[in-house]
């Protein structure tokens, strides 16, 4: 049985009295590719916002990789392994698309010293004050590598050039490496927020609507390229997504919200003929458009 | 015993004068998320008008009852259009840019107003203080003990006027149709744009509306200190600003509630210590504030949407 | 954006890649000394536009390259000024025997600024984490805070001289320490820059959220920016108390505070080289517009104090003016060799 590197376990949280999420429960496990959905306003991207670390949740916990995270700050549950995208593109507009990634990246350099931090201080071997202290004393010894240009720091940057640059490969953005990113197409800006959020070596990737915007072919092709990913990188992939379609084509799993609340969790087909999902959400239409289709599309 | 009560009673009399400030303040941030660093100089500006009016007046005018009414309506309506004349050329067209871009231009207003006044030709009045007319004859009019503790009629009248005038602010903004439109634009602009409020008039109208409250706050000011000069805005200001942010910035009553509290902290620490930290204490005092509870006493924490 | 820094620097082996712009320059600031020693006049000028030189690019790092807001950088000035002063005047007959006095005195000197430079990042420090956890506009109002604190701290001082301020300080910072400090400020702001480092520092700049998110310390990097501009301010203000002949409050008002503000916006928020020239020019223009007024009104000193007193004024509003017409500044974020070739560009094609 593969880890669980991402647990939800009842998770809610209000916003003064409005109950955003309730009694949330998730799974991702290496090699899951799971989906959450749900009409405008349901919750899904609070969610993600909760499991990040934006917002702290009202109750319940969120383990990532076996470790409790609630209150933590986003940047400390990244270097856990937990990365994402954002529903409105928020990429770094001034830098380029290089620069975008390698920002990532340095990220994840800092991940391993971290990370051994964290076990310490789990551990009980280092109170929080002395980790913190031992945090703030590697990062100034980090700056001060890099304002002597030390051997080791060059090749430290120049490793994260490379692995930018692959990163970029990866995502097909290469041709784009010196461009500012607001300058970027709309589809390539949302790839390039994937190979941003890859660069940060999670374990489990949470994608909030990476293929709004784009044509028919751009998602087809997205949507490929997402389960290499997975392959690729051993991720667990959560993804938010209004297009269904998609999410009914790739996702082992469905997860449905409907004003903070859970409604339906299963596989495509069980979701779909839902009672409670049909009503929510889907509608009578997409019943029609997939009777007209075929049964194509569900795995 | 009698020194607390005097040190008590001076520093409401303050405490209300930076709450006529304050509250401007707090408007504006509120409809603008702008920190608007002219407005004290707005303040001073208003109280050269009075000068100017009770100039105008003359001896006996400008003691008179009406006298005082009509310097203070022209103090207030000057720097309404003042202000007026500052959102409409400065901060409008900067209203999309980036906020940094605002606070700077704000600056340089404030540099304007400052030093502009600190020149000699023309109708600028220039650097050296001068007395404020004395429209309102200082009197002793409550004397505890003998003499212990002292209140002044000017302190009063200073706290009558202040509470009057935001009481009206008060009435204005939670119980009239336009109040509810400054608090919608205040929540967010764009959607309040969309449900049809002008908020480029919500806006102008409360820049006005701050701008005669720090006019009014001018005057007493300058009764109080019995002069003017180019940069009694500077200070003032500042610590005013300081209160708002103390009461939660944005937040009405709290403004009056933080400059009412910073108002009696300084002459406590004055008080007891030397007037040459009387600067100092704002500072120190807002520096502990944010320190404890970063959204001021009556703030509340808000979550940006991510 | 760092195009340049990529270029330069693969020529060069990689150990010594570090100290090689060092090694140019020591030996022309040598002889830069050597060919100003005797115009005291030039030399002071020449010191007060590099003292601003040190403000404006160590501000820039904060201002521009986090987008944070800062508005009290005098005051870290004023902590390394008298920091550093103090520490100059107690040890004034003091020398390190073994070495020559001209030797001795400059260890001091820069014994002195270290001393001032660290203090003024301590200062940095505990004001920074705080505040930096806060949203823009409270920074903006705890480093003026703390400018103004610290005025009235010295005011109240009597080893700081109050008032009256500090004299005798020994006078001996040369024309070369000054400029080997501004190199050496210039050296670490584009080498942060470069740095994957400074593109964090910029990335918090865009999109805190964003930055946070993709595990950027965001806490962190904000307090490390703001410590290393403290620091380089405190050194700006060690080497202003060491060529001036006194110091006091009035030095280091929030007047200077925004002075500074102003030099990094008008070369553009982010740019190290727009900070240098803005800082320059900004320095030198009222000078020369009163030699250019005494020049034209036949030596007559009132008019001359007049054009000083309007110099604050017209400082108002072309800054309003500023942000309504060119808001980015003369570079924007970029430095000077990504615009020009783009201005000559322009130029030749005859757009």
């Amino acid at each position: 049985m593969k880890e669980v590197l991402l647990k939800v376990d009842d998770v809610s949280i209000n916003f003064g009295g409005l109950k955003a999420l309730s009694h949330f429960n998730l799974e991702i496990r290496q090699g899951d590719l799971k989906g959450l959905i749900g009409p405008n306003g349901a919750g899904k991207t609070t969610a993600f916002n909760v499991l990040t670390g934006v917002y702290a949740p009202s109750a319940g916990n969120v383990l990532v990789c076996g470790q409790r995270v609630n209150g933590w700050m986003p940047h400390e549950i990244n270097h856990l392994g937990l990365a994402r995208t954002f529903q409105n593109i928020r990429l770094f507009r001034a830098l380029s698309a290089l620069d975008n990634v390698r920002v990532a990246c340095r990220a994840a350099s800092a991940h391993v010293d971290n990370r051994r931090l964290i076990q310490l201080r789990k551990q009980g071997l280092l109170g929080s004050a002395a980790a913190g202290l031992l945090e703030a004393g590697t990062n100034y010894l980090d700056w001060w590598r890099a304002l002597l240009l030390t051997p080791g720091f060059l090749r430290n940057e120049q490793e994260i050039r490379d692995r930018a640059g692959e990163l970029l490969g990866v995502m097909g953005l290469s041709p784009r490496a010196t461009e500012e990113a607001r300058h970027l197409p709309y589809g390539e800006q949302r790839r390039l927020e994937i190979a941003r959020a890859l660069g940060t070596r999670p374990r489990v990737l949470l994608l909030d609507e990476p293929a709004a915007g784009m044509n028919t072919r751009e998602k087809a092709d997205l949507m490929t390229l997402i389960g290499e990913l997975r392959d690729q990188f051993s991720l667990g992939i959560l993804l938010i997504e209004h297009d269904m379609k998609l999410v009914m084509g790739i996702c082992e799993e469905i997860t449905v919200l409907d004003h903070g609340e859970t409604i339906a969790v299963g596989s495509p087909e069980q979701v779909r003929e839902n009672r409670k999902v049909i009503e929510a959400y889907l509608g009578d239409s997409y019943l029609e458009a997939h009777a007209a289709v075929g049964s194509g599309g569900a795995q | 015993m009698a020194d607390l009560l005097q040190h008590l009673i001076n520093g409401l009399a303050t405490g209300t004068i930076y709450a006529l400030v304050a509250l401007g303040y707090t408007m504006v941030y509120g409809v603008l998320k702008l920190i608007n660093f002219a407005h004290g100089d707005v303040m001073m500006v208003g109280a050269y008008l009075g000068y100017a009016a009770a100039q105008k007046l003359g001896r006996p005018a400008q003691s008179s009852f009406l006298g005082v009414l009509l310097i203070f309506l022209a103090a207030m309506a000057g720097c309404a259009l003042l202000g007026l004349a500052i959102e409409r050329f400065a901060y409008r067209p900067l209203r999309a840019k980036p906020r940094l871009t605002s606070l700077i231009t704000a600056i340089g207003i404030s540099f304007t107003l400052e030093y502009g006044f600190q020149l000699d030709f023309g109708p600028l009045p220039g650097a050296a203080p001068r007395a404020f007319p004395e429209i309102i004859k200082a009197t002793e009019w409550f004397v505890i003990g003998d003499g212990d503790v002292v209140i002044w009629n000017w302190q009063v009248i200073s706290l009558l006027v202040a509470v009057a005038l935001m009481l009206t602010l008060q009435y204005l903004v939670f119980r009239t149709r336009f109040g509810k439109a400054m608090r919608a634009v205040s929540f967010d602009h764009r959607i309040a744009a969309l449900m049809g409020i002008p908020i480029d008039r919500v806006i102008a109208i409360t820049f006005m509306l701050g701008s005669a409250l720090a006019a009014g706050a001018g005057i007493l000011y300058a009764i109080k200190d019995t002069a003017i000069h180019p940069l009694m805005g500077l200070y003032v200001g500042l610590k005013a600003f300081v209160a708002a942010v103390i009461g939660g910035i944005g937040h009405v009553p709290g403004a009056v509630a933080g400059a009412l509290l910073l108002g009696l902290v300084e002459e406590f620490v004055v008080g007891y210590t030397a007037s040459s930290w009387r600067d100092a204490v704002a500072f120190g005092f807002l520096i502990i504030v944010l320190l404890v509870r970063p959204e001021g006493l009556f703030g509340r924490v808000s979550a940006e949407k991510v | 954006m760092d195009s340049a820094a990529v270029r330069v620097s693969s020529a060069i082996p990689t150990g010594l890649r570090g100290l090689a712009p060092f090694l140019i320059a020591i030996p022309i600031l040598a002889a830069l000394q050597l060919a100003v020693n005797e115009m005291p006049f030039l030399v002071y000028i020449a010191s007060i536009v590099g003292v601003n030189i040190i403000l404006a690019v160590s501000l820039n790092i904060v201002n521009g390259m986090t987008g944070q807001f800062s508005i009290g950088h005098a005051g870290f000035m004023a902590v390394g000024a008298y920091i550093a002063g103090k520490f100059s005047l107690q040890l004034r007959d003091v020398a390190i025997s073994a070495l020559p006095i001209a030797l001795s005195d400059q260890i001091l000197l820069v014994a002195a600024l270290l001393i001032g430079g660290s203090c003024a990042a301590l200062c940095g420090f505990i004001v920074g984490l705080p505040s930096l956890r806060l949203k823009g506009d409270y920074l903006a109002i705890v480093t003026l805070g703390f400018g103004e604190i610290i005025r009235v701290i010295v005011q109240n001082t009597e080893a700081f001289g109050r008032a009256l301020g500090l004299s005798g300080i020994p006078q001996r910072a040369s024309f070369f320490m000054v400029y080997f400090w501004v190199f050496l400020t210039i050296v670490v702001a584009r080498r942060i820059a470069a740095s994957t480092h400074g593109r964090s520092l910029w990335a918090i700049r865009e999109d805190e959220v964003a930055a946070e998110s993709m595990g950027v310390n965001t806490t962190g990097y904000k307090v490390r920016s703001f410590v290393i501009s403290a620091f380089f301010a405190g050194v700006a203000g060690g080497l202003f108390a060491h060529f001036v002949p006194i110091i006091n409050p009035g030095s280091f008002t929030f007047v200077k505070s925004i002075e500074l503000v102003v030099m990094v916006v008008a070369g553009g928020l982010g740019s190290t080289t727009g900070s240098i020239l803005a800082a320059i020019v900004l320095t030198l223009l009222p000078e020369a517009m009163r030699s250019a007024f005494i020049a034209l009104s036949g030596g007559q000193a009132s008019l001359a104090q007049k054009v000083d007193q309007i110099r604050m004024p017209i400082y108002g509003i072309l800054l309003v003016l500023l942000m309504l017409l060119r808001p980015q500044g003369l570079f924007g974020n970029r430095e000077i060799w990504d615009v020009l070739p783009r201005w000559f560009a322009r130029r030749r094609k005859g757009t």
